[in-house]
């Protein structure tokens, strides 16, 4: 098996991302969708890495598992902030007319 | 491990197999939480990946950071946010749907057409050298850390600090009000129109024993007190069996 | 395996070599954004905002005044993440500067009666009980402080990285604050909200094109330092598919951040629902950040490859400008007119870029510089008018502006006039030198556009100063507050250097043309 396939495998599940992104409505899903394209970003860095013969690209990956909780945090955050105002929305439909 | 063995191609197909699977499952899953279980299953596929490619450290950290906090920070927020959130399946632009389809689909022959142009012969320098050089993985990772990715190292920081004031911003609820005591709060437990003691339980039965089953008053008839609130919206309360109540009190010799 | 590790000895570990000197600035900032994350945590909160203030306006001014003391260096750095070049050098002033403007925009208190821009509490529900009684209060939200000081040294570190990865981490120091900041307006909180969404969720879309792109060139070239991967281009010229695709994913991630087509579609919506002060420190310094990595990329990284992403630029850039224009036109919400005239900038400025020359670095340093002035000056003008309701950003209601404030009416029309690019104002300067920079390196095809663009976008920055000056004002018309200094130092600022730079642009365009290349 020639190692590219791993590379190949990410490039399938970066594209899967991708059509996730622009397909599904909900943005709890939306947002799995860009942690899975960061995932297949992950698989390809592991992956160079081994063939490239140094440890550069599996630091990488662990800038970017770093990077993906730090946004997933402030990514949530504003979803359940919206989702809360939304709930009441009987209050806010006046307001948004009014401002 | 510079060459591909036949036991790592193994765990290619299936460990890869599933990590599509899971992607394709997240796509095509109508419900949120089914879309979260579906990524995680993609994620620890993709931890043993990184095992087999030589990158221990990796495998674990993905287990620990993404199945681990992230999958499971989505699936709490699904809970708040509500678990049955789902898509509505109406288009709000037309087309825009088989429109991004075929966008991505293009971009995915893009990549894999790239990507196999640009490997088709290479040979792997593998990772022994490199790994042996400090004594094996984690410690390479950690030279290189505080080496050639010291900046990026500390700069990160400054993203956790923001991730952690974001999320207190946002959602943490400040009271304006001093807390109310444990006297003001009986007292305006007695003087308003709430229920001044504690609930009456769930029914009791030899056959459900559960908070879906209310509890009978005196006259036979459920008391609402005592079910829970949400159960009641969702339609999940049990009705009451009278055939059973008679079987039981019959049992029992007692009466009515 | 080395036989000391095995054995169990220690291998002796050098410390990385890091110029202090040059990144200072970086560091003045990154300190103050912790001190002040500290004040929160530990201070009462009456006395937060004077303190906060503090420490951000020192902060900015010790980074500018650092800068000033550090001109002449240019160094790579930190084992090669950092470069501190020409360019980077003028950028990073650039954007102190603009975000000493912005932060003066940020402190406003005296235009709102009931507060800053920023809600009283970001948590509070729009509407709710809770909400009313913290405004009732005055409570004010000085976190916005210690974010902003995040987003500026994020900013300062994305246009001096030399390595992809760090660049990545730069990205998202710099957007991760701005998400947060762009959903935390005090009036139409709803709007607010849906745009830091929808901000974060492009975004972070836009990221993960990045970074894959990174893998891949990193797949190419074993290494993500920009001058690695220019020597490993020139050494196997031949298989370059890799790096090909790879740098494709990362401008992708690039244009996003500077608003170019097809990759604008957040722009309107988050310039209308953010915060006027932080749209237009976004609007004036992301600009610049964005461009600064973006040439970076293109020039040291890629420059061996300028056949390659040339064409891919032209099309871009034309897109952009003519897209930008012409969607313009249609608007009348006057934050949206200036978000579609900010993606048509971006398409001008892109025409020095595709230009790859010295000259052409230097118009497009020149031209993100009166940009970021005239659009700050702008936002500090549409934040002052207002009605009952709060600021009136509706064109119908900025009708006979012009005679009802006729000092603030001219100022907006310098700015208009300037965006346009009308002579004697900094624009003009700034378009002109970029497309000659284009016409010097044979792009004469990609100006022409440029300048019919140009034309089609003066249409609707008159159409304001017509609405403005030659309607009557009705009982519709909104009203100019009165502001406090820091607004009137940010809107007197922006309007000097638009017009001292159109007037005498010799200075600034000799600093960017003596700027020097980026360093490899």
């Amino acid at each position: 098996m020639n190692p590219a396939n791993y590379v190949i495998l990410s490039a399938i599940l970066f594209s899967l991302g991708a059509i996730g992104v622009l397909v599904r409505r909900n943005a709890i899903i939306v947002f799995m969708s860009v942690e899975l394209m960061l995932n297949a970003a992950n698989l390809a860095f592991v992956a160079f890495a081994r063939m490239n013969g140094n440890l550069d690209g599996q630091v990488a990956a662990f800038f970017v598992m770093v990077v993906a909780a730090a946004e997933v945090v402030v990514g949530l955050a504003i979803i359940v902030t919206i989702f809360r105002s939304r709930r009441s929305a009987s209050i806010d439909e006046p307001n948004l007319l009014k401002y | 491990m510079t060459e591909v063995n036949l036991g790592e191609e193994i765990v290619f197909w299936i460990s890869g197999g599933l990590a599509v699977l899971g992607a394709l499952g997240m796509i095509l899953s109508k419900k949120a939480v089914h879309s979260a279980l579906w990524v995680a299953l993609t994620m620890i596929n993709l931890a043993i990946l990184y095992i087999a490619n030589s990158a221990p450290f990796l495998g674990m950290v993905q287990v620990i950071v993404y199945t681990g906090a992230v999958m499971m920070l989505f699936l709490f927020v699904l809970m708040v946010v509500g678990v049955d959130s789902s898509d509505s399946l109406i288009e709000t632009l037309k087309g825009q749907r088989l429109v991004s389809i075929v966008l991505a689909i293009g971009l995915a022959i893009l990549l894999i057409a790239g990507v196999g142009a640009g490997l088709t012969d290479v040979v792997p320098v593998g990772l022994e050298e490199a790994n042996g050089v400090d004594g094996g993985n984690v410690e390479g990772i950690a030279r290189l850390l505080f080496t050639d990715y010291l900046i990026a190292f500390e700069v990160t920081s400054a993203l956790l600090i923001t991730a952690a004031l974001g999320a207190m911003v946002l959602a943490h609820r400040e009271r304006w009000l001093p807390r109310a005591s444990q006297a003001e709060l009986s007292r305006s437990r007695f003087l308003g129109a709430g229920h001044p003691g504690n609930l009456p339980s769930s029914g009791t039965y030899a056959r459900h024993n559960a908070v879906d089953t209310p509890a009978l008053l005196p006259d036979g008839s459920p008391s609402e007190l005592s079910i829970p609130g949400p159960l009641v919206a969702r339609g999940d309360v049990r009705p009451i069996d009278h055939h059973d109540v008679d079987q039981i009190e019959s049992l029992g010799g007692g009466t009515k | 395996m080395n036989i000391l590790a095995a054995v169990g000895i220690e291998v002796p570990f050098t410390l990385p070599i890091v110029d202090y000197n040059a990144i200072a600035p970086l560091l003045i900032l990154l300190g103050a954004g912790v001190v002040s994350v500290l004040v929160e945590a530990m201070l009462p909160r009456g006395s937060r905002r004077f303190i906060q203030l503090f420490i951000v306006f020192g902060a900015l001014v010790a980074a500018l005044a650092w800068i000033f003391t550090i001109t002449g260096v240019r160094v790579i750095t930190a084992e090669g993440a950092i470069a501190i070049d020409g360019p980077a050098l003028v950028m990073q002033g650039a954007i102190l500067v603009l975000a000493i403007l912005g932060a003066l925009l940020m402190a406003e208190r005296s235009i709102d009666p009931s507060g800053d821009a920023f809600a009283a509490r970001a948590s509070a529900l729009p509407g709710s009980e809770d909400e009313k009684q913290f405004t009732a209060r005055g409570y004010l939200q000085t976190e916005v402080w210690p974010l902003f000081l995040f987003a500026v040294s994020g900013m300062v570190l994305f246009v001096s990285a030399n390595d992809l990865l760090l660049m990545f981490v730069a990205l998202e120091v710099m957007s991760l604050p701005l998400y947060l900041l762009a959903g935390m307006a005090r009036r139409r909180r709803l709007l607010s909200q849906e745009a830091a969404l929808k901000y974060f969720l492009l975004g972070a879309f836009s990221s993960a094109f990045f970074i894959y792109g990174v893998a891949l060139v990193y797949g190419y070239a074993a290494s993500t330092q920009l001058p690695a991967i220019a020597s490993v281009l020139t050494a196997k010229p031949g298989q370059t598919s890799l790096a090909l695709i790879g740098m494709a994913l990362i401008l992708v991630g690039l244009l996003f951040k500077v608003a170019a087509v097809p990759f604008h579609q957040w722009t309107p919506d988050v310039y209308q629902g953010a915060p006027t002060a932080v749209t237009g420190f976004m609007a004036a310094t992301v600009k610049i950040a964005a461009f600064g990595a973006l040439m970076r990329v293109l020039y040291v990284a890629f420059g061996g490859m300028r056949w390659d992403w040339v064409p891919m630029m032209w099309i871009i850039a034309i897109l952009t400008m003519l897209v930008g224009s012409i969607i313009a036109i249609s608007q009348s919400d006057i934050k949206r007119m200036l978000a579609y005239s900010s993606i048509a900038q971006a398409g001008f400025i892109l025409v020095g870029v595709i230009a790859a020359s010295p000259a052409g670095l230097a118009g497009a340093l020149f031209y993100l510089i009166a940009y970021g002035f005239t659009t700050i000056g702008a936002f500090a003008v549409i934040s002052m008018v207002r009605d009952e309701s709060g600021e009136a950003t509706n064109l119908s209601k900025w009708a006979g502006l012009g005679r009802k404030s006729p000092f603030v009416g001219s100022v907006f029309a310098l700015f208009m006039l300037a965006l346009a690019g009308i002579p004697l104002t900094s624009g003009f300067i700034g378009k002109f030198s970029v497309f000659a920079a284009a016409i010097a390196s044979g792009d004469t095809w990609l100006v022409i556009v440029a300048v019919v663009a140009s034309i089609i976008a003066a249409f609707f920055y008159v159409r304001v100063i017509v609405v403005m000056f030659f309607t009557e004002p009705g009982p519709q018309t909104a009203s100019v507050e009165v502001p406090s200094v820091f607004t009137t130092i940010a809107l007197a600022a922006g309007a000097t250097v638009t017009l001292v730079l159109g007037i005498l642009p010799q200075p600034v365009l000799e600093l960017v043309s003596n700027a020097d290349l980026f360093i490899r």
